[in-house]
């Protein structure tokens, strides 16, 4: 099977290169026949991809070090589902992976059009195998996950202890299934341009194309963000680190990407920018795994340096140099259809948040980049940290989650001063309560206390927009309120599947501001000692030391603490942190100790624990209070939910059965120009 | 499909993929890799000694609260991204960024201030010793390029905005001009009809 695989990975290559021949000259003459044959050249790479994938896992389970990969990144006794994980632990066996889901959206991608947008299709087709013969050719020629060692170790080096955890094993598919999934509306994009098929024919290809890669993000991130909190042991979940960047970028533009489509769909304008939006995300993407497996920049989770680096480097110029002139020759195609009408209108509040969203791509794109330009310009090494990407992206995140909250309470086109003073009032005023409350009870710090005032008003505008939406149901149709709201939602998933992913923003804004207020300390405890310390709320903890264990766990030496929190006199259940030494089959220790961060979980924070060390038997500890962390993966999980309402197919069919849209579409396409 | 273009599918498909593999096994592409880790390793030996002579009389500047601020400052060299107080005290495994606290110990103990104890750390590393750049020279582009082009956006997008709105408001009242009878609305667009549109329009934001 490992042979099967091997030979696979190159009979994809030449399908790839078939395929994106045959849909060009198919697509320029089009004849359907090579367009067909180019399809099967695609269908035909993926299945090649699927065994060459399955000859990996075959290595990896059957743990055969002959493989260079197998041998660098897992062990004989690594748990069976690490070293099913272990395919995209190292940077050989990611690129397969990436080539994987890459083929498999390629294929789904030509399979569902196969009976729409044909004109469009044999460029679709080629340009996802053009991307594809780029990833493909990248893993067989310069980052080979079947190439051989000389010789055959009795056992493998193991997997990074900090990649054995469960976060890790569904994070970065995740997070590849996002990245991957910006290829397809690219790929939209690039054929729109050359058949000069720019309505909003495209669109409605990518529109659900974008959500897979928002809603993979989304989840991506925010599993990467746990896994950051309880693996990497700083207590926090965001570092601003490259890497975390690099995910970060194509999210922030897919976002800006989601909100303009809709000025498109309903007004026929920013059509130039909508096909920025899409290769900008594209190029991101690509940009994030250059950076990731360049070595350009320092990260904490970064791929060692390698040659692949300068093959992502070349390929990023090409496609940056032809969509530009895609895009150049194809100006006057991309006029808009219609104008912007009024200043106060949900159009123009679309495009401060677009510029909101892409400004603060821009400004992680420049912080992540600018030790690399300073050395250019100045020829000295600088470090571009937390404080910096804080002190420029907070206040934009800010503007972002007040622009969340006036988008919906402006109607599109022009809004009337009257009808802005009875959508606003509601939630101003429930925000402003929020924060002269929150004043008054003590909060004084600036950012947190916008934030959470913000976060009311915004809260304030999806309740009142579920309030009015439920009650006009139970007066037209008598439903009960639970009635009316499922029917609400079901009716037009778009909008309010939209309002339940600024809730998960809500929760995601209110609970970072709760780290402003975080608390640590650094104790000692020998066994039976304990420690009193004040939380953020202003409550004793006293945390006893219930004794330090030692203990051999599958592949690995573990040293445990278990610490007992007593707060106002109530005994809560055991927090336990561990040291581990792992080991390989034959007993000997593989890479440094790692730590693993004991949390006990609560609504209003987090009790977060970290075992430093053992000296002369007395514990170094490091306690942190984690203010509303919990609301960060909830938040998370709501925002995900929501892009899943959005996504639902049903809604769209729906809506044209129940609504006004078709019924007046010419007449509405004359009115808008 | 024509029969033509299935059988070429297939023998192209053959020919070319053992002539790949062929092309494989007698260049050797498949040897000329470097190994790959699946993280940056940690460069344990990036310590350099930051020892500075005592100042005479020497007496601590800096409290243990100002001490560890100042340590949130400085910059672990071991290959993390952290400063050297979070990573001394949550990553058992680095030996960097003990010993460069030590260095602060050491620093501040001989009687130097928070600057000077920078400045040291700057001249042993460079300025990657720092958790972020100093705001001198070339780094204030650093601090201001991002405000600055977000603002220019900003001044484009409001100009864009005005001018499209000037313009609606042309055209709808040249319309308005034209249309003999029923106002301002477009032929074939009723009055109620608009408003339905627009209340269709709103629903479905």
């Amino acid at each position: 099977m490992v042979l099967v695989g091997e030979l696979s990975l190159w009979i994809a290559l030449l399908m790839c290169a078939w395929s994106v021949t045959l849909s060009f000259a198919g697509g320029a003459m089009r004849r359907a026949d090579l367009i067909a044959s180019g399809e099967r050249g695609l269908y035909a790479g993926f299945g090649f991809i699927v065994l060459a994938s399955a000859g990996l896992w075959t290595a990896l389970i059957t743990s055969d070090f002959s493989l260079r990969y197998v041998a660098a990144f897992t062990s004989a006794n690594l748990p069976v589902v690490y070293k099913f994980s272990a395919f995209w632990g190292g940077q050989a066996g990611s690129m397969l992976f990436w080539c994987l889901i890459l083929a498999g959206y390629a294929a789904l991608a030509t399979w569902a059009n196969r009976r729409s947008v044909r004109e469009l299709m044999p460029w679709v087709t080629g340009t996802n195998a053009l991307v594809l013969l780029f990833f493909v050719a990248t893993t067989a020629l310069a980052s080979n996950p079947f190439e051989h060692l000389e010789w055959v170790p009795a056992d493998g080096r193991g997997l990074n202890p900090q990649l054995q955890n469960p976060a890790m094993a569904i994070h970065p598919p995740m997070l590849y299934l996002g990245y991957v999934a910006t290829a397809v509306p690219f790929a939209f994009a690039i054929a729109a341009l050359v058949t000069r098929r720019l309505d909003a024919e495209w669109l409605g290809a990518v529109r659900r194309w974008a959500l897979v890669s928002w809603v993979f993000l989304t989840v991506g991130i925010v599993l990467g963000m746990w896994w950051a909190y309880v693996e990497l042991g700083w207590g926090g979940y965001w570092m601003w680190d490259p890497v975390e960047n690099a995910s970060l970028l194509p999210w922030l533009t897919g976002t800006a990407f989601l909100h303009s489509i809709m000025i498109q769909e309903k007004r026929g304008m920013l059509r130039k920018w909508n096909v920025t939006l899409v290769v900008t995300t594209f190029m991101l993407s690509v940009l994030g795994t250059f950076i990731t497996r360049s070595g350009v920049i320092q990260s904490v989770h970064s791929f060692a340096q390698s040659s692949v680096g300068n093959w992502f480097a070349a390929f990023m110029i090409f496609v940056i140099v032809a969509t530009v002139w895609l895009v150049a020759v194809r100006l006057r195609d991309l006029e808009p259809h219609a104008q912007l009408e009024a200043m106060i209108s949900r159009e123009a509040a679309f495009l401060y948040n677009n510029l909101v969203l892409v400004g603060i791509a821009f400004s992680v794109l420049w912080g992540t980049l600018f030790p690399i330009i300073s050395e250019a310009v100045r020829g000295s090494k600088i470090t571009v940290g937390e404080s910096f990407f804080n002190a420029v992206n907070v206040p934009l995140g800010l503007l972002l989650l007040a622009l969340t909250g006036i988008g919906p309470l402006i109607a599109w086109r022009k809004s009337s001063v009257q009808n802005i003073q009875r959508q606003f009032v509601g939630p101003a005023g429930f925000g402003l309560i929020t924060g002269a409350t929150l004043f008054v009870l003590g909060i004084r710090e600036l950012y947190p206390l916008m934030t959470w005032t913000l976060s009311a008003f915004v809260a304030g505008t999806i309740i009142q927009e579920f309030w009015k939406g439920v009650g006009a149901r139970r007066q037209m149709y008598s439903e009960n309120a639970v009635i009316a709201l499922g029917r609400l939602v079901a009716r037009n998933r778009r909008r309010y599947g939209g309002y339940v992913v600024h809730a998960g923003i809500v929760m995601l804004f209110a609970a970072f501001a709760g780290m402003a207020f975080k608390l640590e300390y650094d104790i000692t405890l020998a066994d039976g000692e304990s420690y009193t310390a004040k939380d953020p709320y202003g409550r004793e903890w006293t945390f006893t030391n219930e004794g330090l264990s030692e203990f051999k766990a599958l592949n690995r030496e573990v040293v445990a603490i278990a610490l007992r929190p007593t707060v106002d006199g109530k005994r809560l259940p055991l927090i336990t942190s561990e040291k581990r030494q792992h080991f390989d089959s034959r007993g000997n220790p593989t890479f440094q100790p790692s730590t693993e961060v004991g949390v006990l979980v609560r609504n209003d924070m987090d009790v977060y624990l970290v075992l430093a060390g053992v000296v002369q038997n007395k514990a170094e500890i490091r306690v942190n209070f984690n203010p509303l962390v919990v609301w960060v993966w909830r938040g998370g999980l709501l925002m995900a939910l929501g892009g899943l309402i959005v996504m639902w197919p049903q809604s769209e069919k729906r809506r044209r059965q129940g609504g006004y849209v078709t019924e007046l579409a010419p007449a509405a396409k004359m009115a808008t120009g | 499909m024509s029969e033509f273009d299935r059988r070429a599918f297939l023998v192209a498909s053959v020919g070319l993929g053992a002539a790949a593999v062929a092309h494989a096994v007698t260049t050797g592409a498949l040897g000329a890799q470097q190994p790959a880790a699946n993280f940056a390793p940690m460069e344990q030996g990036a310590y350099r000694s930051t020892m500075r002579p005592d100042k005479p009389g020497a007496t601590p500047k800096l409290s243990v609260d100002e001490r560890d601020a100042l340590e949130h400052r400085i910059k672990c060299q071991c290959g993390c991204i952290l400063d050297i107080y979070t990573c001394r005290t949550t990553d058992f495994s680095c030996q960097v960024s003990p010993a460069m606290h030590r260095d602060v110990l050491r620093l501040v103990a001989g009687g130097y201030d928070a600057p000077e104890i920078l400045d040291a750390f700057v001249q042993t590393y460079g300025e990657v010793a720092l958790t972020e750049p100093k705001k001198e020279g070339f780094n204030w582009a650093g601090y201001f390029v991002p405000s600055i082009a977000i603002a220019t956006g900003g001044v484009v997008i409001t100009l864009l905005l005005r001018k499209w709105g000037a313009a609606a408001r042309s055209a709808a009242e040249a319309r308005a001009a034209a249309s003999p009878v029923g106002g301002e609305n477009e032929p074939g667009l009723s009055t109620a009809d608009l408003a339905r549109l627009e209340r269709a329009m709103r629903e479905d934001a």
